[in-house]
């Protein structure tokens, strides 16, 4: 065993090997594979739920900046269900009393999830109390800005907090504002005066 | 692939069969090479062999050297002094690439491989008999030597019938860039870990006299054996004494799984010793450590074994197996040293680097990525330190684990010995601070589930299989990508001169005379800089050393109170005996 291991001692061999390592044919930066396996892959996440609702007051959040990210509409709200409807404009002359002008505005949080903040627009006399007067300079400040809004009883508007500035800018997912609109509202749109809503505020069912 | 002359002049199918003791060099018996071109075939007995001054056929540039596993065959070439082949496909490492993750009926040996692709493997099934003839040792008989000679040349028959099956999907580059590494490992696999025998041997020679001892001393603060015996019923009681939450099994049982038990000695550190214990008493068989007549332990590294790529040598045969502890056998042979360099938070520096996240890869340039990540997500001040917040850097370190290894917030929380909803707060700001990395792991995930597969920079492939793991697919490119860096780097090592004794997860053990170990220690350290620049295009990963020089040993700090322990209870019984 001495005998046969003597000439191939490690040290002697490598050697060899050092030699045969100058001249190794692996180019080693062109057999690297890309490991951007997001690349061409075409996946997404699909939006199929965007809850219309000021925003939670835990939340930190962003408003969309852009004029066609928001929509000033009516809407009918049924407070005790918590719902919010959209309602086609052809309508808006018939059920003038039971609709509310709104803007809604793209919210997202820090989690990356949408949703729309509906916040009332001043009435024909141009007043607006002090909880929707608030709401709107806390959207005009979350363009810029990541924010929390939290209800302030005593005052009677809504206070904001504002994070430190080194915070990474909202990534917008990649969808269309009529998209948000469409998800969110695609049950509840009335199109018609025979919705089951109106005929249900009209004591017909 | 293709392996035409315009390719190789020659393409050498080559087997050795071999005996090798425990810990020992493998001794080649005899060898048969077939030249694919020619049909020229060569069968050499091993009188002949050890006569050879160089092979008998072509390991030139022009050449390629085929083989099944063939850090054996290189392992001969190294036995007999021989210079190893430049191009050295191995179709076991591409057999294991074709098929890793798939269920595979008869596993990935020859035997396997032929099954596999539905060739006759008749001729190969006496593969058990005449391995045992040919580890016996000899002197053989005539008809015993023509039997071993004719075994081996079925082996190269099957192993030409496997190229031609498998030659279309090899892609020969990257099929090489593996071969490049069996090579290395069979350098490491005959250099081997120096060992304290002596050590050793006491160990072996009292090990009943101190289980008992050790069930004695270290059961006293648990009262959990009656005996040998670990009492699950009293091991409940403890827990409750101690108010500690311990995970439990579907029907209601403790949990008391190794694995467990390693998770809960990392929140609650006074289980460690009785971790130790249990692993002591039942998973740690001495005798299986392989340490040769030369003072060193050799086996087999099982390269490309895992599913990532990584070495999966036997547990107990490798020195690096067992508990921590028994690493304090490791010892330098006199006017030598030992360096066990490992790189700096290895996986966290992948995922930066591979992601492309930049805020991550500035936590990893920082030196301390734990702590920037607590600075990044706002939890301490910029200019906090580990001394000021320990607490906090802990957390975060664990939030950073746990996202490695795809934990929940369940699990974190109890690593962390906190609520679940505090658990839940770190691990969404790790997804708010490194929005870039998990973008990069949610199109993984959907790549794997859509193609399949997942690959590494260098082609080593995974298929999800029928019942694809999530967890696993997005810690896969750290771990398969790490393994990457390791072949690499051993590669790069060996070839510069730098005897490795061991290849250790993200490590490597080298050795050097004392007077050129800063050196060798240089070196490696460039080998591993460079292997992570080719496999993370570009970020040069950092590296750490512990060097140990003779007559001092290895210590690993989480085993060094169990070996103090050990060595007291062996000084006790010496006492005893020679008293």
């Amino acid at each position: 065993m001495d005998q046969m291991n003597q000439p191939g001692s490690p040290d002697q061999v490598l050697t060899e090997v050092r030699a045969e390592g100058r001249d190794a044919p692996f180019n080693l930066s062109k057999l690297r594979l890309s490991q951007d396996f997001t690349a061409n892959l075409g996946v997404k996440k699909a939006l199929i739920f965007v809850p219309v609702r000021k925003p939670d007051h835990q939340d930190f959040i962003r408003v969309h900046p852009g004029e066609d990210w928001r929509l000033l509409t009516k809407i009918l709200e049924l407070k005790r269900k918590g719902e919010t409807f959209l309602v086609d404009r052809e309508l808006w002359e018939q059920l003038q009393k039971e609709l509310i002008s709104k803007v809604l505005f793209t919210v997202i949080n820090r989690q990356g999830d949408i949703s729309l903040w509906p916040i009332r627009l001043p009435g024909e006399d141009g007043r607006l109390d002090t909880w929707n007067r608030s709401a709107l300079e806390a959207a005009n400040m979350a363009e810029s800005h990541w924010i929390r809004v939290t209800a302030n009883m005593s005052l009677g508007a809504y206070e904001v907090q504002q994070a430190p500035a080194d915070l990474q800018e909202p990534q917008w997912p990649e969808v269309t504002f009529g998209e948000i609109v469409d998800v969110a509202f695609k049950d509840r749109f009335i199109h018609s005066l025979d919705h089951p809503v109106l005929r249900r505020l009209r004591g017909e069912i | 692939m293709r392996v035409g002359p315009e390719q190789f002049s020659k393409v050498w199918l080559v087997d050795f069969e071999f005996s090798a003791l425990p810990g020992e060099r493998p001794q080649p018996v005899c060898l048969v090479a077939w030249e694919l071109h020619s049909g020229r075939k060569l069968r050499v007995w091993q009188d002949e062999l050890l006569a050879m001054p160089a092979p008998p056929y072509s390991v030139a540039a022009n050449s390629l050297f085929v083989a099944y596993y063939a850090s054996a065959e290189m392992g001969c070439h190294l036995a007999l002094g021989w210079e190893l082949p430049v191009n050295l496909l191995d179709l076991f490492t591409e057999f294991r690439n074709r098929t890793n993750g798939l269920a595979l009926p008869c596993g990935n040996g020859l035997l396997g491989a032929l099954a596999w692709f539905g060739l006759d493997c008749i001729q190969a099934l006496e593969k058990e008999s005449m391995c045992q003839l040919a580890l016996r040792g000899g002197p053989w008989t005539m008809d015993e030597r023509a039997a071993l000679l004719d075994y081996c040349e079925s082996d190269v028959d099957a192993l030409a019938k496997l190229l031609v099956k498998m030659a279309d999907g090899i892609d020969l580059p990257r099929a090489l860039l593996r071969g490049r590494y069996m090579k290395a490992a069979a350098f490491i696999e005959t250099t081997g870990t120096p060992i304290d025998t002596e050590a050793l041997a006491s160990l072996r020679q009292h090990w009943t006299g101190i289980q008992d001892d050790l069930i004695q001393q270290i059961d006293a603060d648990y009262q959990v054996f009656e005996g040998r015996s670990f009492k699950a019923v009293r091991f409940n009681d403890y827990l409750i004494r101690n108010s500690i939450p311990w995970p439990q099994l579907p029907s209601g049982g403790l949990d008391l799984s190794d694995d467990v038990f390693k998770e809960m000695a990392k929140c609650h550190p006074q289980i460690a010793p009785l971790r130790e214990l249990r692993v002591a008493l039942s998973q740690m068989r001495l005798k299986d450590l392989a340490v040769g007549q030369d003072g060193r332990n050799r086996c087999l590294l099982s390269a490309f074994q895992a599913k990532t790529g990584r070495n999966q040598p036997s547990t107990s045969r490798f020195i690096f197996g067992p508990s921590v502890w028994l690493r304090g056998l490791i010892r330098p042979e006199p006017g030598y040293g030992l360096a066990y360099i490992d790189w700096s938070q290895q996986e966290f520096g992948i995922a930066a680097a591979l992601s492309g996240d930049a805020r991550m890869q500035e936590a990893y340039e920082s030196g301390d990525p734990y702590l920037a990540f607590a600075k990044q997500a706002g939890t301490v001040p910029a200019a906090g330190t580990k001394d000021s917040h320990p607490q906090e850097r802990e957390q975060f370190k664990s939030c950073v684990l746990a996202v490695q290894y795809g934990m929940g917030e369940v699990s974190l929380a109890a690593r962390i010995g906190k609520p679940p909803s505090f658990a839940r707060e770190l691990l969404r700001m790790h997804r708010e601070t490194y929005r870039t990395f998990w973008r990069w792991s949610d199109g993984m995930e959907n790549y794997a589930l859509l193609h399949g597969r997942l690959f590494t920079t260098f082609g080593w492939q995974v298929h999800t299989g029928s019942k694809p793991n999530p967890r696993s697919l997005r810690n896969f490119p750290m771990q398969a990508n790490g393994a990457e860096m390791l072949r690499l780097a051993c590669c790069f090592a060996v070839e510069r001169g730098v005897r490795v004794c061991a290849p250790v997860h993200d490590a490597i053990l080298i050795e050097a005379p004392l007077g050129e170990l800063d050196g060798a220690v240089r070196t490696a350290q460039q080998a591993m800089a460079e292997a992570s620049h080719n496999v993370l295009d570009g970020l040069r990963l950092r590296s750490d050393t512990k060097i140990v020089r003779y007559p001092e040993r290895y210590a690993d700090p989480r085993g060094s109170k169990m070996w103090n322990t050990v060595w007291d209870i062996i000084d006790c019984i010496n006492g005893r005996q020679s008293g």
